[in-house]
């Protein structure tokens, strides 16, 4: 999916804290935005993701305003990520359950992907006593499994262990390449967006 | 002394020896406080998570009448539907007052705005975040609405349990739509006041044991499951 931002203004109160003239997120790309804190980062992943819808200008995905089609073919991982209060297996099963996805389909679908980010073994385990990085890969996993066009991650690998990160890297870059889905990352660290990103995006205070 | 110990052993054989009257005014209790709370909770939870997310003109006011409804006096509740069921009034034709469904219609007014309130207050402070997840993740608004259900059961279901207790533990309410008829409108509280004036103690003892008895097992119930949880 490409992503294109026109004249795009957003206010909290009367305090300008976005301005972007014009921007493009190539298709099938991995794109970094980064910046200082205050930057806007965060604020720009909630409007291109759609929770956000108080701002001026336009951001257009496939040439065409956000509809419930688009809505459906993209997704945001939070920094601190919200797991349900219920089995791992159906917190990642979730995204499937909403699009109709068959019980089998998603059974095959779900398991997949806890192979690939290495948590089978929390499969049974209640989402939300789940430790942080472990709770990050049950996110991404969520994210994950049903495919998106779309891939918003909001410093998903922040405070959390190299181990789980270097796993997070490896399958938001496979799911890049198999999938050529877009993936727009804010991070802080320089090092990874050098090792997952693409293009980069300055956006300053 | 020896009134309170002698009612306590009549109210103990009324228990145990499965008598009629005594059991059709808990069951009775039981029917009409349950369906209304059941009636208020299906139409207010999904109404109270809906008004919590949304933003509207006057929220902060809605806030404040809403959680002034919440304490309304039962009295007033009662007297308001009697009004509107009696003969004169525009729902008399219905032939409702003082009938156990006059009783269900009071009780549920009653707890409609305590479960509205309390629903709404748990979806504005909680919802919100549940709601940005589902929206991420791909669900309408009835699959969001659904979604936080489930996600805070546990305080929807402490919710009900606090209305249910509203509603059975209630006398002016049912005493004014209901009018306390032997083996007709009867329940638990109004015969435990109706007892207590004429003094005669051990039905109201029986009575006042049985409440309690419910509002105990309600608790443990509500207990086991978080705990479980």
């Amino acid at each position: 999916m490409e992503i294109s931002i026109h004249n795009l203004k957003k206010y909290y109160g009367e305090k300008l804290v976005l301005d972007i003239e014009e921007l493009k997120i190539k298709r099938g790309r991995i794109t970094g935005l980064i910046g200082p804190n205050g930057s806007g980062k965060s604020t720009l992943l909630n409007i291109i993701s759609g929770l956000d819808r108080e701002f001026l200008g336009t951001v257009k995905y496939d040439g065409k305003l956000l509809d419930k089609d688009i809505y459906k073919k993209m997704t945001l991982v939070f920094q601190k990520p919200y797991l349900f209060r219920r089995k791992v297996y159906e917190n990642i099963e979730y995204p499937l359950k909403v699009r109709g996805v068959n019980r089998d389909e998603r059974r095959e679908r779900v398991k997949n992907i806890m192979e690939r980010l290495e948590i089978e073994g929390l499969k049974d385990k209640k989402g939300h006593l789940l430790s942080g990085g472990e709770s990050q890969k049950v996110s991404l996993a969520r994210a994950l499994v049903f495919n998106p066009e779309l891939l918003l991650l909001d410093e998903p690998t922040s405070n959390i262990d190299p181990e789980s990160v270097k796993v997070m890297e490896r399958e938001i870059l496979r799911f890049n390449e198999e999938t050529n889905g877009t993936v727009i990352i804010v991070t802080h660290n320089m090092e990874q967006s050098e090792r997952l990103c693409h293009d980069i995006i300055h956006l300053e205070r | 002394m020896d009134y309170i110990q002698e009612g306590f052993k009549e109210a103990l054989k009324l228990l145990i020896g499965f008598d009629k009257e005594v059991y059709g005014i808990i069951s009775l209790s039981l029917i009409v406080s349950t369906t209304a709370t059941i009636i208020a909770s299906f139409l207010c939870i999904p109404l109270g998570i809906h008004l919590g997310l949304k933003e509207f003109k006057g929220k902060r006011a809605f806030s404040r009448i809403l959680y002034t409804f919440m304490s309304i006096p039962s009295v007033i509740v009662g007297l308001v539907v009697a009004i509107l069921l009696s003969r004169r009034g525009p729902f008399g034709k219905f032939d409702l007052l003082y009938t156990p469904k006059a009783m269900i219609i009071a009780q549920t007014l009653l707890v409609t705005p305590l479960i509205l309130g309390l629903t709404y207050s748990l979806s504005k402070n909680r919802g919100k975040e549940i709601e940005r997840i589902g929206q991420t993740l791909g669900g309408n608004k009835l699959d969001i609405i659904i979604l936080i259900i489930k996600e805070l059961k546990l305080d929807l279901m402490v919710n009900i349990v606090t209305a249910f207790s509203r509603a059975i533990s209630e006398v002016g309410a049912v005493m004014i739509v209901g009018g306390n008829i032997r083996n007709r409108t009867r329940v638990i509280t109004t015969t435990i006041s109706m007892m207590n004036s004429m003094g005669d103690y051990p039905m109201a003892i029986a009575l006042g044991i049985v409440l309690l008895i419910i509002s105990f097992g309600i608790n443990s119930l509500i207990y086991s499951y978080s705990g479980d949880d």
